[in-house]
Parts: C-alpha cells; structure tokens; sequence
C-alpha cells in the first residue's frame, strides 16, 4: 500500500517516542509565576471522561476506522497530559505539506471556521484518495494534520464511512463533539465530500455532472455530506457488502436467515445523521436504509410488516441501532412496480 | 454609600468558595476621595489594591468563584456579556416565585404587582440616563433589536432616494446590516466614515460627511473594538446644525459611565441589559418623545393597540406603541433590579476604577513582545476603555483564546466581535479582545498577561 505523505507513522513514532512515551521525558514547561501563594498549582490530571479507555462497543469502531488514523487515535490515547496532546497536535501540523496558494480557493475552504482552513484532495494511480490541506491556525492545521494522515491514500467508501465521533476518542478538549458546528466535523466533511466528488467525476469521466452539483452543501443542516441517491450508486457499484460494518453485516445476515428474502438492501447511512443525539455514544452504525422483498410479508399489512423486521432486530436496537428504514415488499408487489 | 458596600460584603454566605479570601475586606474602607496633588503616571494604581472596587464586589458574584479546568476562572470576555450579582438573580427568581403575572390587561393583584414592578423597571431606566419621561424608554429584546425598530419604523417612513446615513466602519453589525436593508428599501445612501490616526474614528471627517443630504448619524459611543470613545455631544450638535437624526449605539457606554441623554441631546439611544449585569433577553430604546409619537408601529400585536376591527386598527401611545405582545416581564424587573445594584455602586466610581484598570490592563498588555493592541494609546486627554482587542505575531487569535481557556482558565473572545468591515480595514481576519468590568481586580490582569506570556511562548516554540 503506497504511503503518499511524507512522513510515515512509524517515523513519527520514533521522532515523538522520546519526548512523549516515556512520562519522565516530558518536557516539564517553565515554571509559571502565579499571583497568589494562596493557590496551589493544580495540574489537572482529571482526564476528560472521553479519552478514557473505550468501552468495548467504541474499541469495535475504532477498529473500523482507516488504519492509519487508528494509529493517531491510539497515540493520542497514550499521551495523557493535555498539554502534551497540544504539542502532540501541533507537530502534526508543523509537518503538514504546505497546500499551494493557488489550491487556497473558495471551493476548497472549509465554511464555519473563524481561522481559515483550505482542504484539497486528488486522486492516485490507484484511485485512492490524496488529500493536502493548510490553516493560518497552529491547532487547526494540526487537526487538519491528522485527518490527512489519517485519511490520504485511502479508497473513497472507507473514507466515506468515518464518523466524526472518533474525534472524542483523541481526548483534545477542543470540544470536537459533532453537535456543535466546528471546524473539525466541517473539515472532516469537506474531505468526505471531495472524495466523494473524485469518485463521481471518475465515474462520469472528465466533466462533472449535475450529480456532483446535487451533492448537498456541507453546512447544511442536517449533516448529510451525500445525496442519498448518490450514496445508494456508490453502494451498488462497489458492492454493498463491502461497505458495510460488523452490524449491517448482522443485520444482513439475520433478515436473510429469518425471511429468506428473493431480494434484500442493506444500506448504511450513520453518516447522514452525523450530530444528532442518537449518534453520539454508539458505536457509529446507527441509521441504515433495509429493503427486503420476501414471501414471508404476503397478507401482512405494513405495520405487521415492519414489526416483524423490528423484532427480528432487537438485539441491535438495545445495542446502539437508532433507526431503521424499511421498505417491505412481496416479491409480486415488487414485480408490479 | 459606603455603609451599602459593607451590608452587600457581610451577606456573603460562607458556603461560597472564595479564592480569594480577604479577611480586611469587610473592615477597609476605600480611599476614593483622589488623593491630593502630584499627577500620578498613567498606570498607577491608588485603587486597584487590595480593598478596591473589585475586591469588594467580587463576592456579590457566585458564578466567578469557580474553577475551570483546575485553575480559577479568569472572566475577561465582558464586553460579550457581564457576570450577574446575586441581588439580580434574586429578582428574577422573586418574581417567578412571587408574583409572575401577565402585565397591563389584568385586574387581579398578582397583576396589579407585576405590572408595577416592570413599569417602575422602566422608571428605572429612565432616571439611570437622564431620560426626561419614562414613555422615552421602549423595552426591545435587547440593543439590536431596538436599533432595528428604530430602521424598521422610523428608517423607511423617514428616509427616501439620496439621504444620506453616516456611520463608521467600526461600527457593531447590529448597527450596520439594519441599515442596509433600509438603503435597499429606500435607495438611502449609507456612507462610512475611516479611522484616522491613533486608531480612532475621524471626528474630522465625520463632521465634514455631515451635510445637507444627511439624515441620520449611526455611532457607536464606544468601540467593542477599539475602546475608543466618541464625543457623543459635539457629533449631536453637528448633526441638529443640518437637521439630521443620531442614533447612538451606547452598549459599552451604559454599563461603564454615567450617560445622559439629556445632555447628550440624543435622539435616540440603544443599549443592552445584558451588559450591564442585568438579564439577557430585554435591552431597550430611548427615543425623544415627539420622535416615538411620529413613527409608525414596528411590530404588530396586542399591547400596542388601542382598537382593532377587521380591516384596520388604532395603535397606542408610545412606549406600548412598540411593545407587542407579552414582554420579557422577569427580565425588566431583573434589569431594575441590576440599574440598583449599579446605582448603590455610582457610576461614577465605577467609571473611575475601570479608567485605572483599563490603564493597567494597555499597559500591561502592549508590554508583551510581539503583542499588538488596536485603538488609541491612552493619555491625560484619550481615555480608553477596559477592553483591548490585539493580536500575537505569527499565531492565530483562535490559538490564543483556546489555549488560554484549556490551559490557565482565562476565557477570552476571539473573532470578528461582529465588527467585519473594522478588522478588515485593520488588515486582520480576526483578533482576541480581553474585555472587563469593575468586578475585574488587577489579579485578573496579571494572571491574563502571565497566561499570554505562557501561551505565545508555547505556540512559538512550534513555528
């Protein structure tokens, strides 16, 4: 696998093993003058209830995430001062290739952010997505360091998948909750939405079709970074199975057992609703799109329809399913559409 | 006076963490006859010891004694909102748990009550600057609201193609966008007045864009920005010499020094409670009364009719004229309750100790290397407010501000601080702004500059 930016992870481990791995080396900072003698210094070694070992339901989603930025999630974990993780973000972002000035263009800045933060992203021979980026921010650009890493020379559907709640895991108080609406998640938005962009250009060759136009602004409100449409193509080209996570694959395979369906869709769109209350927390496949076509359905009326799916599912929604959306055909309902 | 200050301090409640324990507290009194002759230097500090203005306060504030991250919270961000003493939010809840009521229509005592306390809420502020009449004071949501009821109503039915609005390019977005919708409505012409030298609006040229074609004069008392302050009274003169209207934006004025709008000659003045220790949600308008009799309604509603019928109404006598429907009725009462505090304080005194520690603060803070600070230097004939707005050489204000709050508890704002055209004739896409009230000790000072020290030093071993 081609490693296109310059510094791989095993070189940063040995530039920043020394200084951040082993505690008796981290640079202690000057000592600083206080006012009062009445205040005892209080170093806060509270950790911030996020960047505490991850429940096994989130270690499964972190196992999900593109290898590379599992490394960055994992380093970030092993550093515990919050200072030391600020001086951790901010040699991220000192390395970051400069983006060329011509690349700094209003389509490539991320909206909402009161730094400014271009982001940039092509593709490689082997259609995996490169992405370059640049802020006038330190701590920015550093953020912006660690999803380029994490991210370039990744294939567009693994990019795709990422929910921005992996960003708790990197314990930065730097409120990177996907509820607020902040530079980190529209960053990681924006390079979804490039991805997603070289993906489509490539399929229709060299001018963009309105397809690309009909992708929706990043900002908008409802976090959705696809057209669902879109999303439903790139799914069947690449084949669905291979999108999906541990739990739609579960999903699949417990609708397949129990209706033996003649056709059935499984359809992950957790990053649509990327932000809303049901997300955060979970393990990150939270929504997904169902279609089956199956005899079991016939003389069912759609409530009993959907009820018999929802049961069939329950072990999924006590455990972090939030949403289905179904469509529950007879083959012969199927046929006549 | 002084007696109040000591009443206030011995409330305390001792379940209060206090960070600061003084022990002299209750028994100082504070020198604030100025002490004799000799000119002091400009940062001296008679009064920002031990057992000043702030000391003192202090303790009338719980939500400052709290720590943030493992250090005591530093609140230096004022200028986008003030701390409230416990004495206001006594009053708000009082009056929820005393005599909430509907105000004007009802004839039951809880609403006999209610509508007292908020009407003597507006008596307040009428006397708090000098208004001649209380019908002077219209209560709005808060300063920006009221600035667009004065668009709305007065702007469109008094502006036509040609007239001229003078403002200045640091003037708040509030008192900006407004007026653009006005010009797009009424093909007005808004001009904009540069800063001069030492970082201030050109009182020059200023007087010399108002001419005949002018109609209104939009101006800021004084800069969130800058912390610069105009001569309110000569641009009122000015503007009458031409028959032109001025609409004066006192947000940072009226919670720091005394402001009469009688002397002033304003026509109409806008400011917001939430500055000024009150309660967000209720700022209000003061309009002359000849002015407010003659525009037409801003919102329509109940409470600022006298008759309906199907296909046309009668309106009310201002203030009710521009007070549709149910008012934030807790929140007026609260904002009275904030005018006392204020008052047992004197204004004057407040003013007094925020001249100091404005001093302080621009001294300090243009002392640390590469630190650039915006807005005149103050001098025995420039006083500055207590606010600074700057930038680091080669790190980002949202760098500044974020570090200072994650690693010393220092809350600052970093932005445009809704002054756009302002930082973009500055050449800066955005600054930090350190911004106090008299609650502020010198403490809060010297913690901030040693954070800042700390923190460029930070950044600056990564360039």
């Amino acid at each position: 696998m081609s490693i296109p930016t310059k510094i791989t992870i095993s070189s940063l481990f040995h530039r920043s093993a020394a200084p951040f791995f082993n505690p008796t080396k981290i640079p202690t900072p000057p000592h600083r003058l206080f006012f009062s003698k009445n205040i005892t210094k209080i170093i806060s070694s509270n950790q911030p209830v996020l960047s505490s070992p991850p429940s096994s339901s989130s270690l499964q989603r972190v196992e999900e995430l593109p290898p590379k930025l599992q490394e960055i999630v994992k380093l970030f974990q092993a550093v515990q001062e919050p200072k030391a993780k600020y001086e951790q973000l901010l040699f991220y972002g000192r390395n970051l290739n400069t983006l060329e000035s011509k690349y700094k263009t209003t389509e490539n800045k991320v909206q909402g952010c009161v730094s400014q933060v271009w982001v940039r992203a092509y593709f490689d021979e082997d259609k995996n997505v490169i992405f370059e980026a640049d802020s006038d921010s330190m701590l920015t650009k550093g953020l912006a360091a660690l999803l380029v890493q994490g991210l370039s020379g990744r294939p567009v559907e693994e990019i795709v998948r990422v929910s921005p709640d992996f960003a708790m895991l990197l314990g930065l108080q730097q409120s990177l909750t996907p509820s607020r609406n902040n530079g980190f998640l529209n960053m990681l938005k924006l390079m979804q939405k490039k991805a997603l962009q070289l993906y489509v250009e490539a399929k229709r060759g060299a001018s963009p079709s309105s397809d690309v136009s009909g992708i929706g602004d990043s900002t908008s409100g409802d976090g959705g970074v696809v057209d669902s449409a879109i999303g439903g193509n790139l799914n069947e080209d690449l084949g669905h199975t291979s999108v999906l996570g541990s739990r739609g694959r579960r999903i699949e395979e417990i609708l397949n057992k129990e209706l033996r369906p003649t056709a059935i869709h499984v359809e992950d769109i957790s990053y649509q609703h990327a932000g809303h209350s049901g997300v955060v927390g979970s393990d990150g496949e939270t929504h997904f799109n169902v279609e089956v076509i199956s005899e079991e359905f016939q003389g069912k009326s759609l409530v009993k329809r959907h009820r018999m799916i929802y049961s069939l599912l329950q072990d999924e929604l006590q455990s972090g399913l939030h949403a289905l959306s179904i469509v529950a055909k007879t083959p012969s309902e199927a046929a006549a559409q | 006076m002084m007696i109040s200050m000591e009443a206030v301090v011995l409330k305390l409640p001792s379940s209060l963490r206090t960070i600061h324990p003084n022990p002299n507290r209750a028994l100082r009194t504070v020198p604030f006859a100025s002490s004799a002759a000799a000119p002091a230097p400009l940062s001296t500090d008679p009064h920002l010891g031990p057992g000043s203005l702030a000391h003192l306060t202090r303790p009338d504030f719980p939500i400052l004694h709290q720590e943030v991250n493992g250090k005591r919270l530093v609140y230096l961000d004022n200028a986008a909102t003030s701390q409230k003493p416990a004495a206001v939010v006594n009053a708000l809840r009082n009056y929820y748990e005393s005599y909430n009521s509907n105000v004007h229509r009802g004839i039951h005592y809880l609403s006999a009550k209610a509508t007292d306390e908020y009407e003597l809420a507006r008596q307040k502020v009428a006397n708090f600057i000098n208004a001649s009449d209380c019908r002077e004071i219209v209560f709005t949501r808060n300063a920006t609201e009221a600035i667009n009821l004065v668009a709305y109503s007065w702007g469109l039915s008094n502006l036509k193609e040609g007239d001229e609005v003078i403002l200045t390019i640091a003037e708040h977005h509030s008192a900006i966008v407004p007026w653009q919708f006005v010009a797009q409505k009424t093909g007005a012409v808004l001009k904009f007045v540069n800063l001069g030298e030492d970082e201030v609006p050109d009182v020059e040229k200023l007087r010399e864009m108002i001419s005949k074609q002018a109609k209104l004069v939009v101006v800021h008392h004084v800069s969130n920005v800058l912390a610069s302050v105009l001569p309110i009274d000569q641009v009122v003169s000015w503007a009458h010499d031409v028959g032109a209207k001025v609409l004066v934006d006192a947000c940072q004025s009226v919670p720091h020094m005394v402001v009469d709008v009688r002397s002033l000659d304003a026509d109409f003045l806008v400011a917001s409670s939430h500055k000024m220790c009150g309660p967000t949600g209720i700022g209000f308008l003061y309009g002359k009364s000849e002015l407010l009799s003659s525009m037409p309604p801003f919102l329509g509603g109940g409470e600022m009719i006298s008759n309906v019928f199907l296909d046309h109404s009668t309106y009310a006598e201002p203030p009710s004229k521009f007070e549709a429907g149910t008012p934030a009725i807790g929140e007026a009462i609260g904002l009275g309750a904030a005018i006392d505090y204020l008052s047992a304080i004197g204004m004057q005194k407040i003013h007094k100790y925020e001249v100091e520690l404005a001093n302080y603060l621009y001294d300090r803070l243009s002392s640390v290397p590469s630190v650039r600070v915006y807005g005149p230097k103050p001098s025995r004939s420039v006083t500055r407010a207590a606010l600074c707005s700057f930038n680091v050489e080669g790190v980002h204000p949202t760098d500044i501000a974020t570090f200072l709050d994650q690693q010393h508890a220092v809350a600052i704002r970093s932005g445009h601080h809704c002054a756009q055209p302002l930082h973009r004739y500055l050449g800066v896409n955005s600054s930090a702004r350190a911004s106090l009230y008299f609650y502020n000790t010198k403490e809060d000072v010297d913690d901030f500059i040693d954070a800042l020290s700390d923190t460029i030093n930070f950044f600056a071993s990564f360039k």
